[in-house]
């Protein structure tokens, strides 16, 4: 470099790797061995994660029952709103065949209910449900404000239409002696849910709190007297209130009701019997053509889903496998072929070239 | 140029000198130049004006507009400003960048200073203060500021000198002279400033060999020609001084009217993108009308009941209506098809590709200390795509120096080619042996290396002597001593220079000459010849002699000129020579060394005397002149003496031969089109390989008619396909051809066996391109191996280029160096220009300039291609991706009552395109490679998938587009048979909206992760920190946006809280996740694999067989080896003009030894008139564009 004027230094491109374009790098490549290792493995894992899966649905226990059409007379009630504040108990008896061991959880089960309209998910005020602006009724729309002009609290579709049923399970311990299978109200929350989302306004004297708002046009009753036993289970921070407002992702859901309280004859689970449950029905899902059941279930290592999940990787794994054998048959098989074809086209490529270049 | 000062267009013009007041009036523009679109005041509103002017930002615009109607809303504003604001942002920044530096490079211009003649004194002021009328001094080589009216110049006649290499590109020197009566003021500055002359002239316009006017002074009016105009961008040269008077300023020069906008050049890739997001726009208005009837119908069966719990407004209860709200709704979530970010991600890619070849150390010329430069960020890709390259010659094949190779004398050949550097020692020590004392040194340009023509000369080897006084003799070149009294050159054809100087090297000095006596030095002594006559050359002679006496007396002719036509005179005595010296002449011409042939005649006195009565009476004469003249000539030039040949290299500029012939292997065409002579030209064609000599035939066209020209194109057609082709209509056998060479297999009965060659004649082709025969032309063009166009025109060679370019409908590249290559440069689809030249013009118009043709193979073959090849991997995948990422909504429509709720959360939506895949996807398009520089550049082959559009086209494009598809199927549907009615470990929800949309979120995230991993070849440190870093980028900002913190901040808008911990802390979601992953990647895996065993494409092979490459490289061709055909071809070429033997006879140009300021010291001459006008006649020719006869270029 010794002689080149300082400018001519100056101009040339640096020689680092990155401006060269020469950074080590790795190049990815596809070998046989490697995919078709790579394709039998995963065939392998898919399959062993089928299977177990599939076997772990197999050992859940679940009990569903639909009871839209079981409580006819109900339901007919509930088709005109004029009956609103006429009460109807439908009582569902059942067998359980098997005894559920372990957690056993209640859900209510709603098909045709469509939680997950646009509309619909929008017309919450999460600022009004954390307790500090009540009259924050701005994202609520159709239900903002009542006839007076007094907010909605909760405000919106989707607390205005909250499930109602009120549900009891009782377990017949002999012919005459029915007890309340004891349940839990509390635990059906995401913690977060519980104690970030959902904020009661501060505390004391707690219905003032929400004196000058108006309770959701379906509602029975107001926000706060949603369970009067229980202070902290009441307001925003009630846990059904809150399961609820947890909008579901598909028309067809079941959400949490209840879980099993683990104490006197259930520290087990639910012991086989003659069970019943007796609903309340309130929930007029008839008029939209919905259904709604009740669900008894229990779950397992990985939460309490149907079969599709065994079932699809059952099905990716065998595919993976057939794939793989298929792929090392055609390797093989084209292996000779290709020698040739390459020496042909090798050969092709230098008559272009003379071709070309003279 | 100010636009909002509207003026009615000029029709005449009216300065007058020295006079600012009276100019004023009239509002001429002042010399600032304004190439700069912005100042800081307008830049904002002019600017968003040009941006939204683009359709995508306009979309986009129309897009956040929808997005403002609460009743069609579907997403909230930001994720469609955020992106936009990015984008205008960035676009805004680079405008400004440009702009500073074009106000930058204004700036530079306008504070250039010039001697202005202000208040009788001569003061110095800025370009931009000139204004019309006013009276500037030019010195030696300075820039010449405006047009200007030469008024004097330290010259005699009021002569001056300029180059013109900015505006022509042509580097000889033209002359302009000033009228006699403004001549006389000379220098004086009061007379000068007394000056108040009255131009009046034509309106500006771009012509630049074209000025009419009128000077009145002194009440008498004098006419005004282009001779008396110095056009700025020129350069004075050779003349100590001028004053000139300023005509036309600024933006009204010719230079500035000729400076045409760019045209906005796009390539192929954005045009296909154009259709194809048209296409993607009605794909997006279909899935738009099919969810909006599903909506309507689903209204009408489900959601009219389910008002029981979402009451509508009365109007809305309407089904159709709601469709129709649906459908707009719908068409701003599935938007994403056409991201935003796909336009801003091109462009960002596009320049880093600029900067890769900006850095290109092997793309860097040490010599003028200039690396190449992409001056247009915008057309990367198109390199890679290239199919015809059109070159021009000097310059950009040629170094535009001729050195004086091999000659043969009296039978023997001197000068072989040696590189051994102790073998060259030797001979400079012989060199220095045989000099004389008192000689000027050699000049170091020269290389003859051959010691035995030295000992030759030293042995006093009659013929060897006379053949080098004849070197010194017979040329047109003026000496010169420059101060330190080194003998200096001016020569007006390169080839001269390089005889002249070889004789010198060789002891005969040419010293100095007189209109009547040349002096030279031979072998140490001083010996003056007296000058007889001057036989010039032109381009029908071929020759030039002259008649000299020597000091015992003798009378010679000294012949130099075209084999062919010298070998016809000579006396019967040299026969025996002749057919040695003419093999001699078939072997230099078979190297591609231009060629000349020396002869000489002694004539006795009686008989000159005659003769030279006879020319005197002929020159006197006024009726056919030039015909009894040229008789005259033929008359002596006749029984002359073979002495023997020159052999000159033009030479080529390094690596030529060996970047063409890769670049045909590549495919690529190549077609010389040059201004100069057509024997110049082909045998630039030989020397650069482009011709060879075992080529078939080489047609060459050179009729005068369009008749003729069609003709010819016929009968070489005809002798090309043989008799029965003559039924092929024109384009099917062309694209016959194409395809052909895209097999490469030649089985078809119509095939052109062979190599052929066109060579087409400037005034032919504009025959040619005339409507009907530019089929037949363009046909047999395409058949040809390769096309040489000579004498063409700046706009001829825009034209061929658009021909083929519209025609053909291929990928053009243009290449050249001078002004006269900006129309074509401007016309291709990609400009290159040769930099580090002394005109600029060139390297401004073009899209790329680096300083060496060789480049172009580097450029073409491996930034080409790569660009090329990451662009389309680039494009693949960002259709997948978005394809992938947006149609998910489509499928979850159907199971949200076609509500327009979108699968995940908004500011997913709004960053994935723009923060969680634009990085890897960027870091693949700009630092993938499939194979490495030097593999790409040994295999030329790996260019073609280029000129066929293999690897992003329409199928592509589907390709990808059914990938997507298939990968939204499966982010969708895996999750949703998951989740359907499941619930969590703790029994709690799970199949929530929320968590729905995380996990979805979370899937498509990590599926087109993995599938860049997959797609990215070449894995740099880069690459890993993009692909890694956006997905802890992506986890990050999700738990961010899901913290307790920022929701408690702002609850309505971050509604996620905590979602990520409860779903991401499930099993069965991770499950779901790697189902989806596993289902959407595996296929490619399997398809790939297949793909690259069944179907191997070469870039495959080439990555497998790194090792084994060297067998695979094609060998590097080299120069052939001097082949000797029985069909002897000339090798005739002479870079030379008519009209100096004139001007030297006459000695105007030969200027006294101390020249004085004024015009003094003028002799008295004979017809001065007539050579000047003579020789600005021939000189003007040269810069008008359609001059055909008498262009010659240096």
């Amino acid at each position: 470099m010794k002689g080149i004027p300082e400018h001519h230094l100056s101009r040339m491109p640096d020689n680092t790797a990155m401006k060269q374009q020469n950074l080590p790098a790795y190049q990815l490549r596809f070998s046989a061995t490697v995919v078709l290792s790579i394709f039998f493995g995963t065939g392998v894992f898919c399959l062993c994660m089928g299977v177990i899966l599939i076997l772990s649905v197999k050992s859940t226990k679940k009990i569903e029952i639909n009871y839209t059409k079981i409580c006819s007379n109900c339901a007919q009630l509930r088709e005109n709103a004029f009956n609103f504040d006429k009460e109807c108990i439908c009582s569902i008896p059942f067998y359980l065949p098997e005894k559920m061991e372990g957690n056993v959880y209640m859900y209510y089960k709603l098909s045709g209910f469509y939680q997950n309209l646009y509309r619909y998910i929008q017309s919450r005020s999460n600022n009004q449900l954390v307790g500090e602006a009540l009259r924050d009724v701005e994202d609520c729309a159709p239900f903002k404000v009542s006839h007076h002009g007094t907010p909605i609290v909760p405000c919106g579709a989707i607390a205005n239409s909250m499930f109602n049923d009120t549900i009891i399970l009782s377990y017949k311990l002999n012919s005459s002696m029915h007890i309340t299978v004891p349940m839990l109200k509390n635990g059906l929350t995401w913690w977060t849910d519980k104690y970030v989302k959902f904020q009661n306004p501060s505390f004391n004297n707690f219905s003032s709190k929400f004196a000058g708002s108006t309770k959701p046009p379906y509602w029975p009753k107001p926000i706060y007297d949603l369970d009067r036993n229980n202070v902290e289970n009441n307001g925003f921070l009630n846990d059904d209130f809150i399961v609820w407002m947890r909008t579901a992702a598909f028309p067809t859901f079941k959400k949490l009701y209840r879980r099993l309280y683990r104490i006197h004859y259930f520290t087990e689970g639910l012991p086989a019997g003659n069970y019943s449950f007796n609903i309340s029905y309130n929930f007029p899902v008839t008029r939209f053509h919905g259904e709604k059941s009740v669900v008894l279930s229990t779950l397992t290592w990985c939460g309490g889903g149907g079969f599709f999940l065994g079932v699809a990787y059952t099905v990716t794994g065998a595919l993976t496998w057939l794939a793989s054998f298929a792929l090392m048959a055609v390797h093989l098989m084209w292996k000779k072929k290709k020698i040739a074809y390459q020496k042909k086209s090798y050969a092709l490529r230098r008559k272009t070239e003379n071709r070309n270049g003279q | 140029m100010p636009c909002w000062k509207e003026k009615p267009p000029e029709v005449e013009r009216t300065v007058k000198a020295n006079d600012r007041e009276y100019n004023e009036k009239f509002q001429y523009a002042d010399n600032r130049i304004h190439t700069s679109k912005y100042n800081i005041i307008t830049f904002l509103p002019i600017n968003l004006f040009e941006q939204f002017q683009r359709v995508a930002n306009a979309y986009f615009l129309f897009l956040l507009i929808l997005q403002l109607i609460p009743e069609i809303s579907s997403l909230t504003w930001f994720t469609t400003i955020v992106p936009l604001v990015l984008v205008i942002t960035m676009t805004a920044v680079k405008d400004a960048t440009d702009d500073y530096f074009r106000h930058k490079s204004d700036n530079q211009v306008n504070n250039r200073q010039s001697e202005v003649l202000i208040d009788g004194k001569l003061q110095n002021e800025k370009w931009m203060n000139v204004k019309v009328g006013d009276i500037i001094k030019l010195e030696n080589n300075q820039f010449v500021a405006a047009d200007l009216l030469l008024l004097s110049s330290s010259e005699p006649h009021g002569l001056c000198y300029i180059e013109t290499a900015e505006l022509d590109g042509e580097t000889n020197l033209k002359v302009r002279h000033a009228l006699s009566v403004t001549s006389e003021l000379g220098a004086d500055i009061s007379r000068l400033a007394r000056f108040d002359g009255t131009v009046v002239c034509e309106a500006p316009n771009n012509k630049l060999d074209k000025f009419t006017g009128v000077l009145s002074w002194k009440d008498s009016k004098h006419s005004l020609n282009n001779q008396k105009i110095i056009l700025r961008g020129c350069v004075l040269r050779n003349t100590g001084w001028c004053f000139g008077m300023v005509i036309f300023a600024g933006p009204d020069t010719k230079l500035m009217q000729n400076s045409g906008k760019t045209k906005f050049k796009r390539t192929s890739i954005d045009r296909l993108m154009n259709t194809l997001v048209l296409w993607i726009f009605g794909f997006l208005v279909c899935l738009g009308i099919i969810l909006a009837i599903g909506n309507s119908i689903w209204e009408n069966q489900v959601g009219g009941h389910f008002r029981t719990f979402l009451f509508w407004n009365e109007e809305e209860k309407n089904s159709v209506f709601s469709g129709f709200l649906t459908f707009w709704s719908y068409i701003i979530i599935l938007n994403t098809v056409v991201p935003i970010s796909l336009y801003v991600s091109m462009e960002v890619i596009r320049l880093g590709h600029s900067y890769f070849i900006n850095w290109d150390r092997k793309m860097y010329y040490t010599g003028k200390a200039a690396p190449a430069e992409a001056r247009t960020t915008t057309l990367n890709e198109e390199l890679g795509q290239i199919e015809y390259v059109f070159s021009d010659k000097t310059g950009t094949l040629t170094q535009n120096i001729m050195t004086f190779k091999k000659c043969s004398v009296n039978g023997r050949i001197y000068g072989e080619i040696c590189d051994d550097p102790v073998h060259k020692k030797v001979i400079t020590k012989e060199k220095e042996a045989v000099r004389f004392s008192g000689q000027a040194p050699a000049e170091g340009s020269f290389e003859f290396c051959d010691h035995s023509l030295m000992e030759s000369v030293k042995l006093g080897d009659a013929k060897v002597h006379e053949f080098f006084r004849l070197l010194a003799l017979c040329h047109t070149v003026m000496s010169e001593e420059d101060h330190s009294g080194k003998l200096i050159y001016q020569v007006q054809s390169p080839d001269e220079g390089a005889l002249v100087t070889a004789a010198r090297n060789c002891g005969f000095i040419f010293k100095s000459r007189t209109p009547e006596t040349i002096t030279i030095e031979e072998m140490g002594t001083l010996v003056t010849y007296q000058l007889l006559a001057f036989l010039d050359f032109n381009n029908i002679r071929k020759r030039m002699s002259v008649i000299v006496r020597n000091p015992a007396g003798q009378i010679k002719l000294y012949s130099k000129g075209a084999d062919t036509i010298l070998f016809e005179r000579l006396h019967p005595s040299s026969e025996a020579l002749l057919s040695v010296t003419s093999d001699h002449l078939s072997e230099f011409a078979g190297e591609g060394l231009r060629t000349l042939a020396i002869a000489y005649r002694d004539l006795d006195e009686k008989y000159f005397r005659e003769w030279h009565q006879m020319l005197q009476t002929a020159s006197a004469a006024t009726h056919e002149r030039d015909d009894r003249v040229s008789g005259l000539y033929e008359e002596i030039e006749r029984d002359l003496t073979l002495l023997g040949a020159t052999a000159i290299e033009d030479k080529l500029q390094e690596g030529v031969i060996e970047t063409i012939a890769s670049l045909s292997v590549a495919n690529i065409k190549i077609w010389v089109l040059t201004g100069d002579k057509q024997e110049t030209a082909i045998n630039i064609g030989y020397a650069c390989t482009l011709l060879t000599e075992d080529m078939n035939d080489v047609f060459v066209i050179a009729g005068n008619t369009v008749g003729e020209v069609r003709e010819e194109l016929r009968k070489a057609k005809g002798s090309l396909f043989g008799q029965n082709s003559s039924v092929l209509s024109g384009h099917a056998a062309c694209e016959k051809q194409q395809q052909l060479e895209l097999v490469s297999v030649g089985e078809d009965t119509v095939t052109v066996t062979g190599d052929y060659a066109l060579v087409i004649n400037g005034h032919s082709l504009a025959h040619a391109l005339e409507s009907d025969v530019k089929n037949d032309l363009l046909e047999l063009a395409c058949l040809c191996k390769a096309v040489i166009c000579c004498r063409v025109t700046p706009l001829q060679k825009a034209q061929v280029v658009e021909l083929v370019r519209k025609r053909r409908n291929a990928v053009t590249l243009a290449i050249g160096d001078g002004a006269n290559d900006v129309s074509m440069i401007k016309t291709a689809h990609i400009g290159v220009g040769i930099s580090g030249q002394e005109g600029l013009q060139a390297v401004l118009a073009s899209d790329y300039s680096f300083a060496q043709f060789r480049y172009l193979q580097r450029l073409l073959l491996v930034h080409g291609r790569w660009s090329y090849f990451r662009m389309c991997k680039f494009l693949c995948y960002f259709f997948y991706k978005n394809f992938a990422f947006t149609l998910v909504h489509f499928w979850f429509g159907f199971f949200c009552g076609f509500s327009a709720q979108t699968v995940y959360d908004q500011w997913f939506v709004t960053l994935f395109n723009i923060v969680y895949t634009s990085l890897p996807v960027l870091a693949m398009g700009i630092f993938d490679q499939d194979v490495s520089d030097q593999n790409s550049m040994d295999c030329p082959q790996l260019y073609e998938p280029g000129q066929l559009n293999l690897l992003f086209n329409k199928r592509k494009f589907f390709i990808c587009v059914a990938h997507g598809i298939y990968t939204s199927l499966a982010l969708f549907f895996i999750p949703y048979g998951a989740f359907y009615s499941t619930a969590g470990e703790d029994g709690q929800h799970v199949a929530d909206y929320q968590s729905f949309a995380v996990t979805m979120a979370t899937s498509l995230v990590i599926v087109v992760s993995v599938q860049i991993a997959l797609d990215t070849s070449y894995w740099t440190v880069i690459n890993h920190v993009f692909i890694w870093g956006s997905i802890a980028t992506y986890f990050s900002i999700l738990f961010t946006m899901h913290s307790n913190g920022i929701f408690e901040m702002f609850p309505s808008q971050f509604p996620f809280v905590g979602n990520v911990w409860h779903s991401l802390t499930q099993k069965c979601v991770w499950l779901v996740i790697l189902l989806t992953t596993v289902a959407s990647i595996m296929p490619v895996v399997a398809f790939r694999f297949l793909k690259m065993d069944l179907h191997p494409a070469l870039t495959d092979q080439i990555r497998r067989w790194q090792k084994a490459q060297k067998k695979a490289r094609p060998v590097r061709r080299r120069r052939p080896q001097p082949r000797r055909s029985s069909s002897r071809r000339s090798g005739y070429a002479f870079a030379h003009q008519e009209g100096y033997g004139e001007l030297i006879t006459s000695g105007k140009n030969m200027r006294a030894k101390n020249p004085p300021p004024t015009s003094g010291l003028e002799k008295p001459l004979f017809n001065s008139t007539s050579w000047l006008e003579n020789l600005c006649k021939k000189t003007t020719d040269t810069l008008s564009s359609f001059s055909q006869e008498k262009t010659v270029k240096l």
